[in-house]
C-alpha cells in the first residue's frame, strides 16, 4: 500500500506545469469559497449580534396567549406579574438582565400634522444593564430617573416627518387597555437612526411608567433577556423554562432566532447564494479535472498496458487513478485553506468599505471571517470533485486492452 | 524436458475495415521448459501476436494454447490475470519501466503485485539487480540510466517473482551492438543458471546467433523450426526434426 501511494504521489508531480495549474485551479475554489463563505459568515455574525444587541436580547418571554389570538384591547394579553418573573430569570447562570417591554402603536402629533406610530417602552436602567442602547442620531437617550416632562425618542423619519428635533414637543394618542382613547404630551429627547428606512419612518420610544400611564395598564408584553454570550443561548433556554412553569399565567420562552425574521431571510437568502457559488466551483472543478486526468491517463497509455502485462489487478489501476486525483484534491484544498486565509488576513487589513446592504442606511465594512467548518467542507467539496472527475479516466485506464496499449506511441 | 508451452493451430484474426486479415494461420509450436527460443521474422509476420498470445494479453481466434497443461483460452480475465502475474515475465522493446519510480522499485513492481512482504521483496530485488549486475544502480530512476541498463532493469523486473518463462519483444531493437550482445549474454546465462525458459521474437542477427532454437514466421505461418548443432548435440533427445546442412539444423514446414 505504502509502494502504491509513493506511486499515486509521485505521478501526481509527474507533468509538474499541469499539476500546478491543476493545483491553482483547485486553491482558487477553495480559496474563493473561503473568503465568499467567510464573509458571508462575518456578515451573518455582525447582523445576529447587532440584531441581539439592538434590542432583541437573546431570549424573550411572552405569556401563550400573546402567539394565540389577536388583541383585543392593548396589552390584553401581557404579563401580570412581570416584576416576580423577572426576579426569578435574573438569578440564572450566564444572564445579564432582563428588560420589560411594551410594544404598542398610535398617532402622534405635532398641533399642525398628524402620524402613525409603532411605539415600544422600556426602562432606560435595564436597557442600559443589557447594553441595547438607541442608534442616536442626534440628543441623548432616555433617562432612566425623568423630571418632570414625558421624554421619548423618535426616528429620523418621524423628526423629518413632524418637523420636530431635540426639546420639541409632540402629542401621542393610543388606545387604553379598556378601549378609550388617552393622550399625553411627550418631549423629544432624541432623533434615532435605525438603519431601516420603513422603520424610522414609525419609530417611537417613551419609558415604561409613561407608556403604563397612557394605555392605563400595569402589565408589559414581553420581557427581554439579555445574556453574557450568544453561544449560551440554547443552554439558559433550557434551565429557564422550568421556571416559567406553574405561574398564573402560561408564559412562554422564546429564543432569538424564532423572533429575528430579517436575519434569516438575509441568512436564508445568501446561503442559498453560497450553495450556487460551491456548485459552481464543484462542477468547475470536475470539468476542467476530467479533462486533465484524461490526458494524462491518455499519456501513461503503454505504462498502464506494461502494468495490465505484469499482472496488475485492473482495480489496482482504477483505484491509482482516483487515488491520484484524490490526492491532487488534497493538495489543492490544503493550498487553497492557505491562500485563502492569507488573503482574508489581507483583506481584513485593507479597511474595505462595502454600500449598505438593500433596506440598510449604514456602510459595511468588508471582514472575513476564518470558520473551520467551511475550510473543511470547502476541501471535501473539492476533493469530491477530484475524486468522481477520475472515474471515467480510471475506468477508461482499467479497461485498456493490454495489447493496443503496449503498441500505443 | 516437460512441455511448458503448446500452441495447437492458432488462428489470430483481426478487423480491418470490413475485412479481417490473419496475424497467425494455424500455427502451432510447442515449448520445453528451460529452452532459449527465438520467434524470428520480417515485420508483420507475426511474431509479436504470437507472443502476445502466449503472454496471455490477447485470445486466439481459434485454436488453442496450454501453458503448463493449462488451455489459458478458457480462463476468464482474472484467471489470465493471475497466470501472467505468477507465471510469465515481460521484457519490451521500448524497456516500459515506470519513470517515477527508481530501478529497484520497478523491479520490486511484480513482487507488490503478488502482495509478497517487504523483507521478502527487498531480498528478491537485491538477488535480482545483482544477476543483471546492477546493484550499484539500484537507486536511480530510468531516466539516468543508459538503453543498455534500462533493458538490463527490465529482464530483472521479467525474472524477479521467478516465473516460468520469459517473454522479450525484439528485446535488442533499441540497443547498439555492444549493449544488445551483452543483453543476449546475459539472458542466456539467466536461462542456463537458473533454468528460465526464455521465448523472445527478433530479427536481430546478433541475437540469433546465439539462440538454441529458432522459430521463423512468414506471413503469420511457421516456415521453419531449427535447432542449432550446439543444442542438438546437448540435447539430442529434444525435438525429433530432422537437420540439414550449416552450422543449424533445420526443420522445414513443421506442423508441430
Amino acid at each position: 500500500m505504502g509502494k502504491f501511494l509513493l506511486l499515486a504521489f509521485r505521478n501526481v508531480f509527474r507533468n509538474r506545469r499541469r499539476t500546478v495549474m491543476t493545483l491553482m485551479m483547485v486553491g482558487g475554489g477553495v480559496a474563493g469559497l473561503l473568503l465568499v463563505g467567510g464573509f458571508f459568515a462575518r456578515m451573518f455574525w455582525g447582523l445576529r449580534e447587532s440584531t441581539i444587541n439592538d434590542g432583541l436580547g437573546h431570549l424573550q418571554i411572552f405569556t401563550a396567549e400573546h402567539f394565540n389570538r389577536e388583541e383585543k384591547h392593548v396589552l390584553d394579553t401581557g404579563i401580570d406579574n412581570w416584576r416576580q418573573v423577572a426576579a426569578s430569570i435574573s438569578t440564572g447562570g450566564h444572564v445579564r438582565g432582563v428588560a420589560p417591554r411594551i410594544e404598542f402603536n398610535g398617532m402622534l402629533s405635532n398641533g399642525v400634522k398628524s402620524g402613525v406610530f409603532m411605539g415600544s417602552a422600556v426602562d432606560p436602567a435595564a436597557e442600559q444593564t443589557l447594553g441595547f442602547t438607541a442608534r442616536l442620531a442626534s440628543g441623548r437617550d432616555l433617562d432612566s430617573k425623568p423630571g418632570g416632562e414625558i421624554e421619548a425618542l423618535v426616528g429620523a423619519g418621524v423628526a423629518r416627518s413632524m418637523n420636530v428635533k431635540p426639546g420639541d414637543g409632540l402629542t401621542i394618542l393610543a388606545v387604553t387597555s379598556d378601549g378609550a382613547l388617552n393622550g399625553i404630551d411627550v418631549q423629544v429627547v432624541g432623533v434615532v437612526n435605525t438603519g431601516f428606512k420603513e422603520m424610522d419612518d414609525r419609530y417611537l420610544r417613551i419609558t415604561l411608567p409613561s407608556a403604563q400611564r397612557l394605555l392605563q395598564s400595569d402589565r408589559v408584553t414581553n420581557l427581554v433577556v439579555g445574556l453574557d454570550n450568544t453561544d449560551n443561548t440554547d443552554l439558559v433556554a433550557a434551565q429557564l423554562a422550568p421556571r416559567l412553569q406553574g405561574l398564573p399565567q402560561q408564559l412562554v420562552l422564546k429564543k432569538w432566532i424564532d423572533l429575528a425574521a430579517y436575519y434569516k431571510q438575509v441568512r436564508s437568502l445568501f446561503s442559498t447564494i453560497f450553495v450556487f457559488l460551491g456548485i459552481i466551483v464543484f462542477f468547475m472543478v470536475l470539468m476542467s479535472s476530467v479533462n486533465t486526468l484524461l490526458m494524462a491517463m491518455f499519456e501513461r497509455t503503454r505504462e498502464i498496458g506494461t502494468m495490465l502485462a505484469m499482472g496488475t489487478p485492473r482495480s489496482w489501476i482504477m483505484a491509482l487513478f482516483v487515488l491520484e486525483a484524490t490526492l491532487l484534491g488534497v493538495l489543492g484544498a490544503v493550498a487553497g485553506v492557505i491562500g485563502g486565509n492569507l488573503l482574508g488576513v489581507i483583506l481584513n487589513h485593507a479597511g474595505i468599505h462595502l454600500p449598505p446592504p438593500p433596506g440598510t442606511t449604514s456602510p459595511m465594512n468588508f471582514r472575513v471571517m476564518h470558520v473551520p467548518s467551511l475550510m473543511v467542507g470547502s476541501s471535501i467539496l473539492v476533493i469530491v470533485s477530484l475524486a468522481l472527475a477520475s472515474i471515467l479516466p480510471a475506468i477508461r485506464a482499467s479497461r485498456l486492452q493490454i495489447a493496443e496499449a503496449l503498441a500505443h506511441v | 524436458m516437460p512441455e511448458l508451452v503448446s500452441v495447437e493451430a492458432v488462428t489470430r484474426r483481426f478487423p480491418l475495415d470490413h475485412n479481417f486479415v490473419s496475424a497467425l494461420d494455424h500455427v502451432s509450436l510447442h515449448v520445453a521448459r528451460g529452452e532459449f527460443l527465438a520467434i524470428a521474422g520480417p515485420s508483420g509476420s507475426g511474431k509479436s501476436t504470437l507472443l502476445n498470445l502466449i503472454g496471455c494479453i490477447d485470445k486466439p481466434t481459434t485454436g488453442r494454447i496450454l501453458i503448463d497443461g493449462v488451455d489459458i483460452s478458457k480462463l476468464n480475465s482474472t484467471r489470465l490475470t493471475a497466470v501472467r502475474r505468477e507465471k510469465i515475465g515481460f521484457v519490451f522493446q521500448t524497456f516500459n519501466l515506470i519513470p517515477v519510480f527508481s530501478a529497484a522499485e520497478n523491479v520490486e513492481f511484480p513482487l507488490l503485485v503478488q502482495g509478497i512482504d517487504a523483507k521478502e521483496r527487498r531480498s528478491r530485488v537485491a538477488a535480482a539487480l545483482e544477476s543483471v549486475g546492477l546493484s550499484a544502480r539500484a537507486n536511480h530512476r530510468p531516466d539516468l540510466l543508459s538503453g543498455g541498463e534500462r533493458q538490463r532493469v527490465a529482464v530483472a523486473r521479467a525474472i524477479v517473482h521467478r516465473p516460468a518463462l520469459v517473454l522479450a519483444d525484439e528485446p535488442t531493437a533499441n540497443l547498439d551492438t555492444l549493449n544488445a550482445t551483452q543483453l543476449i549474454d546475459l539472458m542466456h546465462d539467466l536461462n542456463r543458471t537458473l533454468g528460465l525458459t526464455f521465448i523472445f521474437s527478433t530479427h536481430d542477427q546478433r541475437l540469433l546467433e546465439h539462440t538454441d532454437r529458432i522459430v521463423r514466421l512468414t506471413d503469420g505461418q511457421v516456415v521453419s523450426d531449427t535447432l542449432t548443432s550446439e543444442t542438438l548435440s546437448n540435447e539430442g533427445s529434444f525435438a525429433q526434426p530432422a537437420m540439414q546442412g550449416g552450422s543449424h539444423g533445420q526443420v522445414s514446414a513443421l506442423s508441430l
